[in-house]
């Protein structure tokens, strides 16, 4: 049986959708089989071959604190938080380290994107649009200090949430975790799915005539709180969330594969993880979507799965009610399937007629695809599926049961790091860094950009049939990930590709591909998207790319809080790898710097207007960008296949101070925390810390955090402390200039990089000398977000 | 616009919205082959670009007018209003 530390229970509920703006009123309308989906009214349908959508309907969105500041997106979340926290019997956490925050979502703040661009640029816009607002956000309001992050796996990101909370608890690094998903109804995902022409105009029928979907909106929040913490307060316990599997198709960006195959192993991992058996799965609430690609894959998946112990399992598709809720529907359908259980009912997929049911007959074969009408059956586990853009795969079992969970069963593994590639402005490969360190280079204006071109491809083998699809972002991922796998002289095989995961930190992701897109339509209308650009609005598109790319078909989660979540990669990696999930990770952060967002960052008062060093108390910082990627691997696997290793990743922590989402001033203290849990992860003191590679990126109000900090936690010591800033080089290229400071931090311990320019902090005074890297034995990494997170890494020797 | 000027329209949209190299692309290069790596996405592009210029539509037509810009151009000729 799962042992007490690893049991993670649900202990709040909260659910906004089309057919209810609560947890009552959307399980009553389902159990009436009500479905949400009508014409849209709130958009433009011109020349549009379908105007159905399944919208929220509800007037007190705007009943919170500060809604200008808010987009729709994080609105609907936190009145679903809300509902789930009061469900709960909890409130306010006054900033408790032991409460975190994850959030899923595919397109975020696109409403926001969309204002900005349509009613006159304004900069309060701004820091509504990327998805990483959203958890932010969501902490803000109820003053949760732990680990907030948000998942950016497109329309499988609300069950990858609820499975980190669980990592996460099980870990042991927080009690209670709001877990959830949300996004809304707009114009960019619309159009975007009409130009794939993956719209139903009859609306979605799904495991029936599978001629496409019917875009949703909401949020669903599930509180995910520890066993024992529960138990000692009392709390109620809808449940026990057990194991979960996520897996990276690498085959196409939009489509599923048709033989289900990565489906499978997430299924398989679920059902593994969580120590039941097949049988044990009373009812799957699928992710059946509508289309004829998904609906195929998913039934295929399904009989080869279950048709040998468990071919009467019920099935259905809860999206003819919901319509499909995007990076929603996974917490949506969470909250269903956990109602589901406890009431031992399975719901229905609607709008079968009796011919329909006959036609149907032969594709089900035994399987119980549940229609019309909820049923009741007695329900011991559900599982329920999500996959997405990107090639993503999720599935996850919720349980009346504590199950045999196991966590943490490699957690006395060292994790070597054993691959890096290297792409910035400065060049696209690590000599090219090497050199450009060697060199003093600076950056060559107040905005620069990587420039991938056709001799990268050349020199990494990768074709034009592929890499002409990529945008931007893609393009610096694919590259960084080819040469950090390349650097690791690891070759992927059919044998080990399920062996490695991949997990992709990025600041912004894809707002810069979506402003594009809501530019092509803002001038066309909405029945002139492009099918060949819609992928790259999704933040998972760059890491589907790449797994696509390298034949990669582990974990692969893409995760937006800001530009820590390039040093966030790498912790929860580690944690993947001690969870014995996987045997290698490639940790990845990437940001792009195209023109508009050097024009966000201008409009928003950051950008300096002429080339800045860090710690020179400035008005803004240089804007960059670049994508990083690290191969973490447990040392016997690397010792295995000979791998020469640069250094060891020893912990992990992370801090928060919520501060509005957008701003630093006044989270200071939080960092102090995400130093000091990283430390004690990795089992170290103060005193063994011989250096820090740090985040000051010329701005003042983000470069005095920094010092300030580093003199309460070092004190005396830190006059002797070498910090190591890469953005002096690169410019702040976010979450790729995050794992750019731990790169360097490898290259010094692994002794590649003999000599390094280092600032000294004596007195909030700075100064700056060359030295000798050599003595260096552990180094201290440490990366920002606003809102007021903050993550540090410890790498040694 | 004469056989020649359409097929160089369609080889341009290849170039500036499908990411095409114009160098290693001809009338004749097979769209579905490893080179040029043509997808369903990329199907539905030329769709669209087809229909918004030349007033064709190919919707539903399958693969095989789809394998050069000479089977496009053909297919746009015989179709033309």
């Amino acid at each position: 049986m799962t042992s007490t530390d690893c049991r993670c229970v649900v202990s709040g509920l909260g659910v906004i959708c089309a057919i209810g703006n609560n947890v009552e009123e959307t399980w009553k309308n389902a159990l009436n089989s009500v479905s949400g989906i009508y014409k849209t009214t709130s958009l433009d349908t011109k020349d549009c071959y379908a105007d159905l959508a399944a919208e929220v309907k509800c007037d007190s969105l705007d009943d919170l604190d500060n809604p200008d500041e808010k987009d729709r997106a994080s609105k609907l979340c936190i009145k679903a938080a809300k509902e789930a926290l009061h469900d709960a019997n909890l409130g306010d956490f006054a900033d408790s380290e032991r409460v975190s925050v994850i959030i899923g979502s595919c397109v975020g703040g696109v409403l926001s994107i969309e204002k900005y661009h349509r009613h006159g640029k304004n900069a309060i816009d701004i820091p509504k649009m990327p998805i990483g607002a959203i958890a932010s956000q969501v902490a803000e309001s109820c003053r949760a200090g732990g680990l907030v992050t948000n998942i950016g796996n497109a329309c499988a990101a609300g069950t990858i949430s609820i499975a980190l909370a669980c990592d996460l608890i099980r870990k042991g690094k927080a009690d209670v975790v709001i877990a959830g998903g949300a996004d809304s109804f707009a114009s960019v995902p619309y159009s975007g799915f009409l130009s794939l022409h993956a719209l139903d105009e009859n609306g979605c029928s799904p495991f029936n005539r599978c001629t496409g979907i019917t875009l949703g909106e909401g949020a669903g929040v599930v509180i995910v709180e520890s066993y024992e913490h529960a138990q000692k307060r009392g709390a109620k316990q809808y449940c026990e969330v057990l194991g979960s599997g996520v897996t990276s198709d690498a085959n196409h960006i939009t489509a599923p594969r048709e033989d289900g195959l990565c489906l499978m192993e997430a299924m398989n991992r679920a059902v593994k993880n969580s120590g039941i058996k097949k049988s044990d799965v009373g009812y799957l609430n699928a992710h059946g979507t509508g289309t004829s690609k998904n609906d195929n894959s998913e039934i295929n998946a399904f009989h080869k799965f279950f048709d040998e112990e468990n071919p009467t399992l019920s099935v259905s598709s809860t999206k003819v009610m919901t319509g499909h809720c995007l990076g929603a529907a996974g917490a949506v359908e969470a909250v269903f399937s956990i109602k589901a259980l406890t009431t031992n009912t399975v719901l229905p997929t609607l709008h079968y007629s009796a011919e329909d049911s006959e036609a149907f007959k032969a594709r089900a074969g035994q399987m119980d695809y549940v229609q019309n009408t909820p049923r009741s059956k007695e329900l011991n586990c559900v599982m329920s599926n999500n996959v997405a853009f990107g090639g993503t795969n999720a599935s996850i079992i919720f349980s009346k049961n504590p199950g045999d969970v196991k966590s943490q069963v490699a957690k006395d593994k060292k994790i070597a790091v054993t691959g890096l590639g290297i792409v910035n402005p400065l060049g696209n490969s690590k000599p090219a860094y090497l050199d450009a360190v060697k060199n003093g280079a600076k950056p060559s204006s107040a905005s620069v950009q990587s420039s991938i071109t056709e001799v990268d491809y050349k020199e990494l083998g990768i074709k034009m049939a592929f890499y002409r699809k990529l945008d931007n972002l893609g393009q610096l991922q694919c590259v960084s990930g080819m040469r950090a796998l390349q650097d690791a002289n690891f070759t992927v095989t059919q044998e080990n590709a399920m062996q490695m995961g991949i997990i992709v930190g990025t600041s912004e992701g894809g707002l810069g591909a979506t402003y594009d897109f809501e530019e092509l339509i803002a001038e066309g209308g909405n029945a002139k998207g492009s099918a060949f650009k819609f992928p790259h609005t999704v933040y998972n598109a760059a890491g589907g790319y790449l797994s696509i790319l390298t034949g990669l078909k582990g974990y692969g989660v893409t995760i937006t809080t800001g530009p820590n979540s390039g040093l966030d990669s790498i912790g929860y990696s580690m944690n993947v790898i001690h969870d014995g999930q996987q045997d290698a990770m490639m940790a990845t952060g990437t940001d792009e710097n195209i023109p508009i967002i050097t024009e966000l960052c201008q409009k928003l008062g950051v950008a300096a207007d002429k080339v800045v060093a860090p710690y020179s108390e400035s008005n803004g910082f240089v804007v960059g960008d670049g994508s990083v990627s690290m191969i973490l691997e447990s040392e016997d696997y690397a010792k295995a296949r000979g791998a020469k290793v640069y250094c060891y990743a020893l912990g992990y922590g992370n801090g928060r101070k919520n501060v509005k989402f957008g701003k630093v001033a006044g989270s200071d203290e939080a960092l102090d925390k995400a130093i000091n849990a990283a430390l004690k992860d990795a089992g170290v003191t103060i005193d063994e810390i011989d250096g820090i590679c740090g985040f000051a990126n010329g701005l003042k109000v983000i470069d005095d955090i920094e010092k300030n900090s580093y003199a309460r936690v070092f004190g005396a010591k830190l006059a002797k402390m070498p910090v190591f800033q890469v953005k002096e080089r690169t410019g702040e290229g976010r979450a790729a200039s995050a794992t750019l400071a731990a790169s360097e931090a490898a290259l010094m311990l692994s002794g590649e990089l003999a000599e390094n320019d280092a600032y000294f902090i004596e007195n909030g005074n700075v100064s700056k000398k060359n030295i000798s890297t050599i003595g260096l034995k552990k180094i201290l990494v440490t990366a920002f977000a606003t809102g007021g997170s903050y993550s540090a890494v410890v790498l040694a020797k | 616009m004469n056989n020649e000027e359409m097929k160089n329209k369609l080889k341009e949209f290849f170039m500036s919205d499908l990411g095409v190299d114009g160098s290693v692309l001809n009338f004749d290069t097979p769209l579905f082959g490893d080179e040029i790596g043509l997808d369903s996405v990329d199907s539905l592009e030329i769709i669209s670009f087809v229909d918004e210029n030349f007033g064709v539509s190919m919707t539903g037509v399958g693969k095989d007018p789809f394998q050069s810009i000479d089977t496009i151009a053909a297919f746009i000729e015989s179709h033309k209003a």
